[in-house]
């Protein structure tokens, strides 16, 4: 930032530890997709048209991919910028139209036997969107105008995408608050944001427990009251709190409501069982059991390469989805805990990595885009995870770089090698 | 510009919160908690029991008796019975629908007990020994009843109809055998009685294990080849029976139509050649899927077909017991060979009478055992027990007790069968419960000629027998000559066990015995020519009905081949039924393959019925 060379950076590279750490993860991907593919019956054989041959043609793509960003001209992510995005966002609204139907959810296109999934380059085009935006010379996150764009420019995928009936994918851009957060959003709303989920988890634990809703509006109530009490000198405290438990009130309420009349009843489930409130191993609890017996089953320090027992039967093993959004209860039951550390220590190495380049960054674009592909990272990272060992509710969310699938493969290698060349070419 | 740069520590933060977070949630899940693994395993492994074959038996010149064949269970994961159609399921096996949830309660218990004594996998079974008709309709349909698997393994098949009660039966594991031997899983077919049951041990062999990857549906995919979840099984070594069945079914055919026992020892090794009961039953209709409904029948038939009387039926010796009063006198040094008694058509003693048949007198001891003399043995049996060295009749009495288990009577001998009698030698208590504490000589003096409160089973007759044969001991009799290559055998068959009488006494008595089936002998008209046949003959007074005919026997008289014992009940006299037959059995014995000296004695037995 001190360099007043025009030239751009001296010795221009990719950040060489992001991308190891970024090789490490897609070998880490590949190998254990192998593995939950493989016949238990049978010694190492690989063939092109199994998953893992799959996958490593996803990666030959991706390796092209990456080339291709790194011999491109790094004004070209800037000046593309809202025209990628606006062809994102235009195609995630025609795969509502004209996708398949996966799972329930209209998120694919599909030509021939491969499939693309719009929403996951929605990620990459929105960061790009937003850095672009807030890189604008004269633009900050204030005003209300900036900030209702910002917010706009990931709601409006995020909307989209819930209307694929692809919650997972959609929940993602809720990342970008915390990218905002960077930029100024206020720290009180992410605050708020804390307190609303102590206050929306506790209403739901009531609400399944079946305490009657005057019990939270009562002790918001009488909280209030206490604060205000012991405040009553400092008008501004009071007005402060007064607003802040009416609103209290009235989002319980909303929770609540929305809790039993919006969610469906499998979601409601899902979040009970993350709760605790429910423990059903045979039906409800029956997916979670299993992704916790296959890590569990890992033990200190694994069972061991292609030995793992729980993923390996397809579509009919006890944790289905091995290779892909639970591929996570694959690495677990064969490298044990030994192989999850080492997992995380380049999981989140790449994460703190990623804060520290976007920290160099001398441009408002190159920054947000850095915290972007940080935070967008984190929440899958954190939801798959999550997910497996029952501290998120379920929600089919690939983990990046790891999970089979090339359109997850190559829309985060995108994100993350655009933020990469952004990096080298820093001034 | 940068307003917020020191807002970087938050997410640093975040990161961090995050990562430990689950990694402690992780760590518990597998290090602290060690119980995923077993659930691991149990879920995706299902390890399929392998049956061994049953131990193959034959009998001591290698001819088949029995062997296996190939049966199947069908085993149930209880809680993973998912979109079953019942209707249908029943239908195939062809059960109601009452009986499939009955087997499915079952079933859920028992694998529930599985899983608590740390049995591998969750099934149980829920049909056990499937009918052909419904292995081959449960096996076309498996594929449409999710959570059902088949097993293979064994029953039993005769290769012939006789030695049922040595042979025994299979049945399904009771509690008890459940409880006492994790090995055993509900459905399990045991050995219940007989040498199946005594040597269930063996003859079970080793179960394998063949461990097949399962889906969540509980649908087999393939054989895991790592060897630490594989495990052969080991059939039952072959097991060799001391029988000579040729002997056996001639015996068999010899007590038709007449109620009884005949045991047949080789004295030299205590095999047993021949254990013959009738009535009996035919092996063959306790297998397979008839076994339940036979076996009900059996129990209940009021002829008592089940029943051992060869090691469970108990008979006053009568006059066969002369032969061991001789041995303890002789022993006790109150008889001499040349000891003379007179014979007053019985044994007089005040008002005591025990009667005599009608023979010259007096009579030295060969004579008196060739005669059957009772007043002799009266005489002989007082002498002993009012021996002045003792003092009183108690103590005298004690020194015959102890002479009499040295014989292996009053406990049971120890045969490789189960539920083997003791029989009864009476104690002092006895005595004294039975005839007040002021017995004498004289009040128990039937002792001496086989009656009162002495009881034998044949098979302890016959060992007597075998005693004599072998002048002072016997080897425990048991019949399994081998078990596996190596023919090995419990050491308690192959440790000899000596009488408290010394060996040179036995020979007076011998040449008595020799005399018994010649002239002037009481089976007179019953011997072998050329074969020296040691015998004597009984008569068991039977309170309910006709006395029982007994004989014991051994020949030939040097280097005895075969010692035997023969109950007729309610036969009479042993000269009637018993020492015929027992004279039969040792000619067929001796003289293989040739026809029968005596003919008219072999068709008036083998026609002969005394029901
Ligand atoms: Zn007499």
């Amino acid at each position: 930032m001190g360099s007043a060379r025009s030239a751009g950076n001296e010795n221009p590279r990719l950040d060489a530890p992001s991308v190891w750490l970024y090789a490490g993860l897609v070998l880490i991907g590949l190998i254990n997709i192998y593995s939950a593919t493989s016949d238990p019956n049978q010694g190492f054989h690989f063939s092109f048209n199994s998953l893992a041959g799959r996958q490593m043609m996803w990666i030959g793509g991706a390796v092209l991919l990456i080339l291709t960003i790194a011999f491109a001209n790094v004004a070209v992510f800037d000046y593309f910028a809202y025209g990628f995005y606006a062809l994102i966002i235009l195609l995630n609204i025609a795969v509502i139209f004209l996708g398949r139907e996966v799972a329930g959810a209209r998120s694919w296109f599909g030509f021939g036997g491969v499939g693309i999934q719009p929403s996951e380059f929605a990620k990459a085009a929105t960061a790009l969107a937003l850095a672009r935006f807030l890189g604008t010379y004269g633009i900050r996150f204030k005003g209300t105008r900036n900030v209702f764009i910002c917010l706009g420019l990931f709601l409006l995928p995020m909307g989209i995408i819930l209307g694929q009936n692809d919650t997972g994918s959609a929940l993602v851009f809720l990342a970008f608050f915390l990218v905002l957060y960077r930029e100024g959003l206020p720290g009180g709303l992410l605050l708020t944001a804390l307190w609303m989920a102590i206050l929306g988890i506790a209403r739901i634990v009531m609400t399944s427990r079946g305490v009657p809703h005057f019990w939270t509006y009562g002790i918001l109530a009488v909280l209030g009251a206490v604060i205000i009490w012991f405040g009553r000198k400092n008008r501004q405290l009071v007005i402060t709190v007064s607003l802040i438990t009416i609103s209290s009130i009235v989002f319980s309420l909303l929770v609540g409501f929305a809790y039993t009349k919006i969610l469906k009843s499998y979601q409601r489930d899902r979040i009970e069982l993350t709760l605790g409130l429910i423990k059903d191993e045979q039906g409800k609890g029956y997916h979670l059991h299993q992704s916790r017996i296959a890590i569990g089953a890992g033990q200190l320090v694994g069972r061991g390469f292609l030995k793992g027992t729980q993923t390996k039967m397809g579509e009919k093993s006890f944790v289905p989805e091995g290779h892909t959004d639970y591929i996570f209860c694959t690495i677990s039951e064969e490298w044990g805990f030994a192989g999850v550390v080492v997992f995380f220590l380049i999981y989140f190495g790449l994460l703190f990595r990623l804060v520290s380049l976007a920290e160099r960054q001398s441009t408002t674009f190159g920054r947000v885009l850095g915290y972007s592909v940080a935070c967008i990272l984190f929440f899958h990272i954190a939801i798959n995870i999550g997910m497996t060992i029952g501290m998120v509710p379920t929600i089919g969310i690939p983990l990046p770089f790891v999970s089979f699938g090339g359109s997850s493969l190559w829309a985060f290698t995108l994100l993350l090698f655009t933020f990469l060349k952004v990096d080298e070419k820093r001034r | 510009m940068d307003l917020h740069s020191n807002r970087r520590i938050v997410y640093f933060l975040v990161f961090t919160v995050v990562a430990l977070v689950y990694l402690g949630k992780i760590f518990s899940l597998q290090v602290l908690d060690k119980t995923y693994e077993q659930k691991a395993i149990n879920n995706a492994l299902n390890k399929i029991t392998i049956y061994p074959a049953r131990s193959i038996i034959y009998d001591r010149n290698g001819k088949l008796l029995v062997y296996n064949i190939a049966i199947y269970d069908l085993l149930v994961f209880p809680g993973e019975v998912k979109e079953l159609d019942t209707s249908e399921f029943c239908r195939v096996l062809g059960i109601t629908r009452e009986d499939f949830l009955h087997r499915m309660q079952q079933a859920a218990l028992n694998a529930k007990k599985r899983q608590k004594n740390n049995a591998y996998n969750k099934s149980a079974v829920f049909y056990a020994n499937l009918s052909t008709r419904q292995y081959t309709a449960m096996q076309e349909n498996l594929f449409r009843f999710g959570g059902f698997y088949i097993e293979p393994k064994t029953d039993r098949l005769y290769a012939v109809k006789g030695g049922a009660h040595v042979l025994g039966y299979l049945g399904e594991a009771n509690d008890r055998a459940l409880k006492g031997d994790p090995y055993y899983r509900p459905g399990d077919l045991v050995g219940i009685t007989g040498i199946e049951n005594t040597y269930e041990e063996f003859i079970r062999g080793m179960k394998g294990i063949r461990t097949v990857w399962q889906d969540r549906t509980y649908r087999e995919h393939g054989e895991v080849k790592d060897d630490e979840f594989n495990k052969p099984a080991v059939a039952g070594p072959d097991m060799y029976s001391s029988l000579d069945f040729d002997l056996q079914e001639f015996g068999e055919q010899l007590l038709n139509g007449k109620r009884g026992s005949i045991v047949a020892i080789e004295p030299g090794t205590g095999e047993i050649l021949a254990l013959v009961n009738k009535p009996d039953y035919d092996p063959n209709l306790l297998v397979g899927e008839a076994r339940n409904n036979a076996y009900r029948a059996l129990v209940t038939d009021p002829r008592k077909p089940l029943f051992n009387r060869a090691i469970k039926g108990t008979y006053p010796p009568g006059s066969t017991f002369k032969t061991v009063t001789a041995l303890i006198a002789r022993q006790e040094g109150v008889l001499k060979p040349g000891t003379m008694h007179g014979c007053y058509g019985g044994y007089h003693l005040g008002s005591l009478t025990v009667g005599c048949h009608p023979h010259g007198s007096p009579l030295d001891l060969k004579g008196a055992i060739t005669i059957s003399c009772n007043a002799y043995f009266c005489q002989v049996f007082r002498d002993v027990i009012d021996n002045p060295k003792y003092g009183n009749v108690k103590t005298g009495f004690s020194q015959l007790e102890k002479h009499l288990r040295s014989f292996g009577l009053g406990s049971t001998l120890g045969v490789d069968l189960p539920g083997e009698s003791s029989g009864n030698v009476p104690s002092i208590k006895q005595l004294d419960r039975r005839h007040g504490k002021s017995w004498k000589s004289s009040t128990v003096i039937s002792l001496s000629i086989g009656q009162g409160e002495i009881l034998l089973t044949p098979m302890q007759m016959a060992n007597v027998a075998a005693i004599i044969a072998n002048r002072g001991w016997f080897y425990t009799p048991h019949l399994v000559r081998g078990i596996g290559p190596r023919r090995s055998l419990p050491e308690k068959y192959t440790t000899r066990r000596y009488t408290s009488v010394d060996s040179s006494l036995f020979k007076v008595i011998i040449d008595g015995m020799e005399g018994v089936p010649k002239p002037g002998g009481t089976a007179w008209g019953t011997d072998v020519p050329d074969i020296a046949i040691c015998a004597k003959t009984g008569t068991a007074q039977n309170p309910h009905g006709q006395d029982h005919s007994l004989y014991i026997a051994f020949a030939p008289r040097y280097n005895p081949k075969i010692a035997i014992a023969v109950v007729v009940e309610n036969g009479g006299y042993g000269a009637t039924w018993a020492a015929p037959i027992a004279n039969l059995m040792i000619e067929h014995y001796l003289r293989r393959n040739e026809p029968s000296k005596n003919p008219g004695m072999l068709e008036r037995m083998l026609k002969g019925a005394v029901l």
